[in-house]
């Protein structure tokens, strides 16, 4: 028996897929689809850079998941706190990957006001745009609510304070009671402690990332759907 | 039209299977919602218990002069706290407090909580002006408690004590956070 | 044996002859003018490549499909094919964002050394990270009710309503000065120069803060010091 070519074999195995779906067809209709020649403008691309960010901050937070314990402990012994130590200075790589997940959150804010200001400059928010604006607002929030609770995780002092401060600041919300639900929700006890880096970790870890790719599917689709906005 | 025909019928077997599948749905919302909420809320861990907790001051009781006050705070084993008996801001009576004062002024001794009316800092003692100074939004509390200079809305918050069995102690009404 | 019982279609097909299956077929390209045959990148199904460029394609079909873009009724030389024209800066952009994070975390490591582990009865000044210094200094300024809470829901709530701000309040301005219509912002005095002067409110509040405890500004409460 001749021993088919592996083009022959990657034919087969292409019209076989062909066969249950237009495959091919919908590669070259993504693919080759023509974009206005305006849309090679630098600033058209601060977008892309905010997924390729939020990309690595999935991949490097799934990393140091592997290795981060979402413990307080008791007073003076702390796991969180040991856990981010030994990922900052005794893991292979680890102060590559917690620097990356650090870096990337600070220069993702960047570019997502960057972003921002671009969509505001040019006037890409007007109709028929009005939701995809609203969604990316809501997505700003989402990051900002990241960078809080990922602030909180390493478990030292200023990570505590600046928590408590937080905190206390949604406790403000009036009627008073509505305030103390909010607060006693968010820290899970009478003051900040292990219960509220539990919660925080959950949010920043599971809820968050969640909504923020479900968000960034609604974006995206919304953006296929208008195409891309006119220039100024 | 067709469609004010339709709705001239009035009550329908199409009617009564809309109201009938919103129902369900409805239902399924409301079997699952009630308990997740209960979920989020935080129950007391096993351990908490309030009731006096002995500290020791640094400077014993009567040896404390006029304008000087005396840092101590919560025991850490078990883990502590102080309740605040009074409070307007960001601070409200039952709060916990992790430190507290003991300031005297003019003859008169009062035990204050450490956290700033405002959003809960830890206020310093200002040796020269004899004021007590929160670091982080600048709010200046007098040795009595009233606010000197914002953003702080109202006094610092009062802690309930009483002498211990000797002039160094005393006991601060507290919780044992029970982690 | 008959043929009767046997099944043809459907389930339990056992003798049906092969490449019988109907295959699906959707609209042609939906109105779209892809990029000719003959221009293409020489990527077709056959080239061993091809897997890569599947990989490529799989996001835009999760994305599902375009709506009727401009560049459907724009002439030719005035589009270009989305790969590999208008695709290829981006790889070179994420290995930029790989490399500049990896420096930043290899020579700038003060960042991200810890402080001591938390401690409540420690007495520390709390700072936030850098985006959130403008509402740290924002506190200062006032009551703490309307600081803490109205400032944010006032800047939010402005964001989320800004396109229907625009689209109602625009052309009523824009019919007073006597305009014949409401640019974007970019090309209009009043929402360019509001949207900078937000931006150096924002800058300057956080310079503000960066300044340190020692720079302090008067204000009606007293003077008013960075963090």
């Amino acid at each position: 028996m001749a021993i088919p070519h592996p083009r022959e074999i990657q034919m087969a195995v292409v019209n076989w897929l062909d066969e249950r779906y237009p495959f091919t067809k919908a590669v070259d209709e993504s693919l080759y689809q023509r974009v206005p020649n305006f849309a090679n403008a630098f600033y058209y691309c601060f977008g892309g850079m905010v997924f390729i960010l939020v990309a690595i901050q999935l991949l490097t937070g799934v990393f140091l998941s592997f290795y981060y314990v979402p413990d307080a402990g008791t007073p003076g012994n702390s796991p969180a706190y040991n856990s981010v130590l030994f990922i900052q200075n005794t893991q292979y790589l680890g102060w590559l990957i917690r620097g990356s997940h650090f870096w990337g959150a600070n220069i993702l804010i960047i570019m997502v006001l960057i972003h921002m200001s671009r969509v505001y400059w040019t006037g890409s928010y007007r109709a028929p745009r009005e939701l995809n604006w609203i969604v990316g607002v809501i997505m700003l929030l989402c990051i900002l609510a990241l960078s809080l609770t990922g602030y909180l995780l390493p478990w030292d002092t200023k990570a505590y304070f600046a928590t408590e401060v937080t905190i206390r600041i949604g406790g403000l919300t009036p009627p008073a009671q509505l305030g103390a639900f909010i607060r006693d929700v968010l820290q899970g006890g009478p003051v900040v402690g292990p219960p509220t880096l539990q919660r925080f970790f959950t949010i920043h870890v599971f809820l968050l990332p969640g909504l923020i790719v479900l968000l960034m599917y609604i974006h995206f689709r919304f953006i296929r759907a208008h195409g891309i906005s006119e220039p100024l | 039209m067709a469609d004010a025909a339709v709705r001239k019928r009035g009550f329908t077997r199409r009617t009564f299977l809309g109201w009938w599948i919103g129902s369900l749905m409805t239902a399924t919302i409301v079997t699952a919602l009630p308990p997740l909420l209960v979920f989020l809320w935080p129950a007391p861990p096993k351990g908490q218990r309030k009731g006096p907790l002995t500290i020791a001051l640094d400077t014993p009781m009567d040896q404390i002069t006029d304008g000087q006050a005396v840092k101590f705070s919560a025991p850490t084993s078990p883990n502590s706290a102080f309740i605040m008996a009074d409070g307007g801001g960001g601070n409200a009576a039952g709060d916990l407090a992790f430190g507290g004062f003991v300031v005297k002024n003019q003859g008169k001794i009062n035990v204050f909580a450490i956290n700033c009316s405002h959003l809960g800092c830890s206020i310093a003692l200002n040796e020269s002006a004899k004021t007590f100074d929160c670091p982080c939004h600048g709010s200046r509390f007098h040795l009595d408690g009233t606010v000197l200079r914002g953003p702080a809305p109202a006094p610092l918050s009062h802690l309930t004590w009483k002498q211990g069995s000797d002039a160094k102690t005393i006991q601060v009404d507290g919780l044992t956070l029970g982690f | 044996m008959s043929d009767k019982g046997v099944h043809r279609q459907g389930p339990g097909a056992a003798a049906a002859p092969p490449h019988e299956l109907p295959v699906v077929e959707v609209d042609s390209h939906a109105g779209h003018t892809l990029e000719p045959e003959w221009k293409r990148l020489p990527i077709g199904p056959d080239h061993i490549l091809y897997p890569v460029v599947v990989g490529l394609a799989l996001f835009p079909i999760l994305m599902g499909d375009a709506g009727h873009h401009l560049a459907d009724d724009m002439p030719d030389d005035e589009t270009h094919p989305f790969f590999p024209d208008h695709f290829w800066p981006y790889p070179i952009i994420a290995v930029v964002m790989l490399v500049t994070v990896g420096l930043l975390s290899a020579f700038v490591q003060k960042n991200l050394q810890l402080e001591p582990v938390a401690d409540p009865r420690a007495v520390t000044i709390p700072r936030p990270d850098w985006y959130f210094l403008f509402l740290f200094q924002v506190l200062k300024l006032g009551p703490e009710l309307i600081m803490a809470l109205g400032t944010p829901a006032i800047i939010v709530g402005a964001l989320v309503l800004w396109p229907f701000i625009d689209s109602i309040a625009g052309p009523r301005l824009a019919k007073r000065f006597g305009w014949k219509r409401w640019p974007v912002p970019g090309r209009n005095i009043y929402t360019g120069t509001g949207w900078l002067l937000f931006l150096a409110f924002l800058a300057g509040l956080t310079l503000w803060a960066l300044a340190g405890p020692s720079f302090c500004l008067p204000w009606f409460s007293g003077p008013v010091c960075g963090a």
